[in-house]
C-alpha cells in the first residue's frame, strides 16, 4: 500500500507524518521548495475564534497536536500562547463569540480599556470591542515545516521538492502520479492548497473554492513587548510580533490569483498599524511579499475521499492552516488508514 | 577564524555550510533556515557570499543556483513615511 501526498505545506507534511508512523509507505511530492506555499508565506497566528463548532474542534484539537509533535519529533516550533485579541468597530462582527462559548472555549470579551493590560501601547479609539482568547498563539510556521519534515524523514517518508507531479487516474481510480517518471500509488492526497483547486480541475472533478490573495511585511527587529497576536476584523488588519522581534502583519486578502506585492498595499498597512499602533511609526519595513490560500464557499476545509477512488482532497484551509491543519491531517491519515486496510 | 559572511544576522560561513549539509541546499530553502539576506540589508551585503558557499559546497554554478526573489522595498522605508502616501 502506498500513499502519494501533493503539497509539502503543514497539512499533506502532518498527513505523511502520521501515516508514516502506522507504518504506510509514504512519499511527499512539493513543487517547489518547502516553504513556497502559504505554509511559509503566513502571519504564524492561531486561534479557535471561529463561528463554526467544527472549525473550533478541529482548532482546540491542533493545539494538542502542536504540543504533541513538538516533543515527537524534538524540534521547537518556537510556539508562544500570549492569546489572540480580535477587535472590531461594531459588536455584531464579533457575534461568533456565542458559538464559541457554546463549543467550551475560554473565550472573553473586553473593554478597550482592558486591552491596554493586554498590549499598552494600543490605541484604544481604533476600536470599539474586542474579544480575547488567553490560549491562542504565535507560531514560528517555517520552524512547523521544517520540523514536520525532519519527522517524516526519520521515518522513512520520501520528501521530495522541485517536484511537480499530475495524478494519473484510469476507469475512475488513482494510478499514482507522474513527474516524468511514474510513481505507483494505492491513494493520492491533494494537499496542495491554493493548487489544490488546478489538480482537480485537471481531472475533471468540479472545484468551488476561491484563490485568495494576502500580503504581509516585516520591520526591522525591536525588543519583543507585543504579546498577543493582534486581528482587527472591522479592517482586516493584523499583526504581531516574531521571536526576532520583527513587527509581522498584513491585511487579510481578497480574491486575487497572483502571488506579486503592491506599494499599495504598504500604504494602506502602515496607515492602518500607526493608527492602532502608533508608536510603530518610527519603525521600517524591511520586506513584504505576497501569497495565496484557497477558501471553500462555506468556510471549511474539504477533507474526504473524492469522487475518483483513491484521490483524498485535504485542502481549503483558507486562512486558518496554522490554526486546524494538524487536526484535519490527523482525521485525514486515520480515514486513509482505513481505506487502505479495506483495499 | 570566524568568517562573518552575514552580518546583519550574525552568521558565519561554517554555519552555512552546515546548513547546506543538513540539506537546505537550494537558494530559497538556505536563505529561510538560516536568515541570511532577510536582516536589514536584505541580501545586499551577503547574498554574493551566500551563492560563493553554496556554489562551492554543491558544485553548481551561480546561474544554476539562481538568486533569491528580490522583495521591496529596495532600502528599509519608515512605516510614518508610508502611511503619508496616497492610497489607489
Amino acid at each position: 500500500m502506498k500513499v502519494a501526498v501533493i503539497g509539502a505545506g503543514i497539512a499533506g507534511l502532518a498527513t505523511a507524518y502520521f501515516l508514516a508512523k502506522e507504518g504506510v509507505k509514504v512519499e511527499v511530492y512539493e513543487q517547489k521548495f518547502l516553504l513556497h506555499g502559504a505554509s511559509g508565506r503566513n502571519s504564524g497566528g492561531i486561534t479557535a475564534q471561529f463561528g463554526d463548532e467544527e472549525l473550533i474542534k478541529l482548532a482546540i484539537r491542533s493545539e494538542e497536536l502542536y504540543d504533541k509533535l513538538q516533543s515527537e519529533i524534538g524540534f521547537n516550533f518556537l510556539l508562544r500562547r500570549n492569546g489572540y485579541l480580535k477587535l472590531a468597530n461594531s459588536i455584531d462582527e464579533l457575534r461568533e463569540i456565542e458559538v464559541q462559548k457554546k463549543a467550551g472555549l475560554k473565550v472573553k470579551m473586553l473593554e478597550p480599556e482592558e486591552v491596554k493590560d493586554i498590549f499598552e501601547d494600543i490605541n484604544t479609539k481604533a476600536f470599539k470591542f474586542a474579544s480575547f482568547y488567553p490560549k491562542g498563539a504565535v507560531v514560528f510556521p517555517w520552524a512547523v515545516i521544517w520540523g514536520l519534515a525532519k519527522g517524516c524523514r526519520e521515518l522513512g517518508v520520501e520528501v521530495r521538492d522541485f517536484t511537480k507531479v499530475e495524478v494519473v487516474a484510469e476507469n475512475g481510480k488513482v494510478k499514482g502520479v507522474n513527474f516524468g517518471e511514474f510513481r505507483e500509488a494505492d491513494v493520492v492526497v491533494n494537499a496542495a492548497g491554493a493548487w489544490s483547486k488546478e489538480i482537480n480541475e485537471k481531472l475533471g472533478i468540479k472545484d468551488q473554492k476561491t484563490i485568495v490573495k494576502e500580503e504581509i511585511c516585516v520591520t526591522e527587529s525591536i525588543k519583543p513587548y507585543i504579546d498577543p497576536y493582534i486581528m482587527h476584523v472591522s479592517n482586516g488588519l493584523f499583526l504581531s510580533q516574531s521571536m526576532r522581534g520583527e513587527i509581522v502583519g498584513g491585511i487579510v486578502g481578497r480574491a486575487n490569483g497572483d502571488m506579486r506585492s503592491s506599494l499599495d498595499f504598504l500604504i494602506r498597512y502602515a496607515k492602518l498599524a500607526t493608527e492602532l499602533v502608533p508608536k510603530l511609526k518610527g519603525l521600517a519595513v524591511l520586506r513584504q511579499w505576497a501569497g495565496i490560500y484557497d477558501e471553500t464557499p462555506n468556510g471549511r476545509p474539504k477533507i474526504g475521499f473524492s469522487e475518483i477512488k483513491g484521490l483524498f482532497q485535504l485542502n481549503g484551509f483558507g486562512r486558518k492552516g496554522m490554526s486546524i491543519a494538524l487536526a484535519c491531517a490527523e482525521k485525514a491519515s486515520k480515514e486513509i488508514l482505513k481505506f487502505t486496510q479495506e483495499v | 577564524m570566524r568568517k562573518v559572511v552575514c552580518r546583519c544576522e550574525d552568521l558565519t560561513e561554517e554555519e552555512i555550510i552546515h546548513a547546506i549539509e543538513m540539506g537546505y541546499d537550494d537558494i530559497e530553502s538556505l536563505k529561510r533556515y538560516t536568515g541570511a539576506t532577510t536582516g536589514p540589508c536584505q541580501g545586499k551585503g551577503c547574498l554574493m557570499h551566500i551563492l560563493r558557499i553554496l556554489s562551492q559546497k554543491t558544485g553548481k554554478s551561480i546561474e544554476e543556483i539562481g538568486i533569491t526573489t528580490q522583495r521591496p522595498p529596495v532600502n528599509p522605508v519608515p512605516l510614518y513615511i508610508l502611511a503619508s502616501g496616497e492610497e489607489k
